[in-house]
């Protein structure tokens, strides 16, 4: 079932592939084999595989419980909050809040994983941007 | 250039202070991060490479980091795969058959000592003959036109597709997907813009590393989490025994059968240390017959065969990856990947122009497997101890890394973003038994066989035919079609005798 719904992506996918090149528009070209020929070839045989795997689709075998699913969830909520949250605050504090959510959806007590988070992030900190010098930020909401 | 003074070249670069640090480093971390259970080579790679290339590294240098961490990670794998029955990564499995019992009846110490020198052996062995076959395949390179280049990548993308994940349409899928996603961005021959969605950050291209990490390392965060309950691992006692020499002596002779069928299956584009090491064994058991119902049991060829052949394979992948630019495994396709950031195309040339890096990288496998021998045996208690680390004190160091690395790359939140989002595409991947290598593949590649496909019919001013004009062109085209055939016919014979080899979406 799962296989049929991608399948179906898929092949939505290679048409909107093709109109995409289809309008592409190629001001000069020398060769003749221009920017829009390669895709054209992709999308066809994207469109090949996807019909494939609609006649034929494997047996489904992941069957995840409400919970799981819902921890899935949470992981992704929790990971995009951390890209949004990384520049306006800070290496530190995002690396705190979301290393201890995670630690303690991964079984931590609250109050290890807290703390555990807040060492892990200070330490990292000045690791990166001191010994390898890496590009980390420091938080514009703290005038950085 | 004669063989022992390219290799001198190499071992001048491979000893700098600098290099020869990042080769113990590498090694180490490697070595640690394969014996975490769920993290293999390929993650470990994946997760390193933004901070190796942020790091302002000189390319050689960069590139000597990641593969130690990439064959560190091969040795660790075996770690808990023997004391724990959870293999670290696919190539890692069938450790498992024959390292489990030992270390099940208090011989952990001697399993993980013969797996050692196992893995020890192969490599080495490997090594010298990448050593003598890799320049001899560049002389052949150098001759390869362009039509010659599509054709070698049809033979690539052919090899992975029947060899590789569940079915040969999924992972072919998962190609297409990876070739894709490499044409976005401005068209290299036109100045078109291909695919960008109107959004400035993907004018120059989808970020490599942005696809590498979200789709290996963010989704396997999501595979730990699903898989994960609160209970505690059971880890059998490493125990007091060791190799003896009369298991050497033993496993003399599997050792070079395996070290041989290793590096040749890893040589083959897209096939890695899964398929190396099932088939190793499964020769090895062949061999054994009549004296092999210890096999599974814990017998020390069991445990031999598989572990010099995982070793010896990605010596191997990396023959194609140097001399043609074509990688033979998913982790080496991230290594040609970080090559190509560094603006650095492998191929023929490459042993010839940049002696430095084909021939340091070389050098310094010698002496980085010289150091995980060392390192292996006298320290396997500090890397037994980290195996009881809990996921959720590991969990979160994962994550943050992946931020951290795909921030400094461009200092921009949308890649941030965007990660996440490809490593849910990864998830679901995963979940539908797609191939991940295979997209990193594709994505690697892409340019160059777009590249090369347009040259060649510039060249035939338009005809196609070129494709299939000359010895080598034809040959490769051979090549493909027994290569989709072969499989076929090899999977109705295995099935007759044995069960099948273990599919697994997160190749090496």
């Amino acid at each position: 079932m799962y296989d049929r719904i991608f399948a179906g992506t898929l092949l939505l996918l290679s048409g909107l592939v093709a109109w995409a090149a289809a309008q592409f528009e190629v001001p000069f070209q020398y060769e003749p084999l221009g920017p829009k020929a390669f895709p054209f070839i992709l999308s066809g045989l994207l469109a090949i595989t996807a019909v494939w795997l609609l006649f034929r689709p494997s047996a489904n075998d992941w069957q995840p419980t409400k919970n799981v699913l819902l921890r899935l969830i949470a992981a992704l909520v929790l990971m995009y909050a951390y890209a949004a949250m990384y520049e306006p605050l800070g290496f530190i504090v995002a690396t705190t809040i979301v290393g201890g959510l995670f630690s303690w959806k991964f079984g931590a007590k609250p109050m290890t994983a807290a703390i555990y988070a807040l060492a892990m992030s200070v330490l990292s900190y000045f690791l990166l941007t001191d010994l390898l010098q890496l590009n980390v930020p420091a938080g514009t909401v703290f005038g950085g | 250039m004669d063989v022992l003074s390219a290799l001198a070249t190499g071992f001048s670069v491979a000893l700098t202070p600098l290099n020869l640090f990042l080769v113990l480093f590498g090694c180490f971390t490697g070595t640690l991060i394969g014996s975490l259970p769920g993290i293999g080579p390929i993650n470990g790679v994946a997760i390193l490479l933004p901070l190796a290339y942020s790091m302002g590294l000189q390319p050689e240098s960069a590139l000597i980091l990641l593969a130690g961490v990439y064959y560190g990670a091969e040795y660790g794998g075996r770690i808990s795969s023997i004391l724990l029955n959870v293999p670290g990564d696919a190539g890692a499995i069938m450790t498992t058959l024959d390292g489990y019992p030992m270390s099940k009846r208090g011989e952990g110490g001697r399993a993980l000592a013969v797996s050692a020198v196992s893995s020890f052996a192969g490599s080495m062995g490997a090594l010298m003959l990448m050593v003598a076959m890799a320049p001899l395949l560049s002389e052949l390179a150098i001759r390869f036109g362009p039509a010659e280049y599509v054709m070698l990548m049809v033979f690539a993308f052919t090899c992975l597709a029947t060899m590789v994940g569940s079915r040969p349409v999924k992972t072919l899928v998962g190609t297409l997907i990876g070739l894709l996603l490499a044409t976005v961005g401005i068209d290299s021959g036109t100045g078109v813009l291909r695919f960008t969605l109107g959004i400035p950050n993907f004018f120059d291209g989808v970020d490599f590393l942005v696809v590498v990490i979200g789709v290996f390392a963010i989704s396997e965060v999501l595979v730990l989490l699903e898989q994960w309950v609160n209970s505690e691992l059971k880890l059998t006692p490493v125990g007091k025994s060791f190799v003896t020499f009369a298991d050497l002596v033993k496993i003399r002779w599997v050792i070079l059968r395996s070290t041989v069928i290793g590096f040749f299956i890893g040589v083959l584009p897209g096939t890695g240390a899964s398929i190396a090491s099932a088939v190793a064994y499964g020769a090895e058991k062949r061999v054994a017959e009549g004296d092999d119902e210890q096999f599974g049991k814990g017998d020390v060829r069991g445990l031999a065969a598989p572990e010099a052949a995982n070793n010896a394979s990605a010596a191997g992948a990396m023959v194609p990856m140097l001399t043609l630019g074509i990688p033979g495994s998913g982790t080496t396709a991230i290594l040609l990947g970080a090559l190509l950031m560094f603006n650095i195309t492998p191929g023929p040339l490459l042993f010839e122009q940049q002696p430095e890096i084909a021939w340091g990288l070389i050098a310094s496998m010698f002496l980085g497997n010289i150091a995980l021998l060392v390192m292996n045996l006298p320290l396997i208690g500090l890397f037994v101890r980290l195996l009881s680390i809990k996921q959720c004190y590991l969990i979160p160091v994962i994550v943050m890394l992946t931020f951290v690395g795909i921030y400094s790359i461009h200092g921009d939140s949308f890649d941030l973003f965007f990660m996440v989002l490809l490593g849910l595409f990864g998830f679901i991947l995963r979940k539908l038994h797609f191939s991940l290598a295979p997209v990193i593949l594709g994505l690697v590649l892409g340019e160059v066989l777009e590249e090369n496909l347009r040259r060649s019919l510039s060249m035939s001013g338009g005809d196609w035919s070129v494709l299939f004009q000359g010895g080598m062109t034809i040959g490769l085209a051979i090549a493909s079609v027994v290569a989709l055939v072969l499989p076929l016919l090899m999977k109705r014979l295995k099935a007759r005798t044995r069960h099948g080899a273990p599919a697994s979406e997160l190749d090496d």
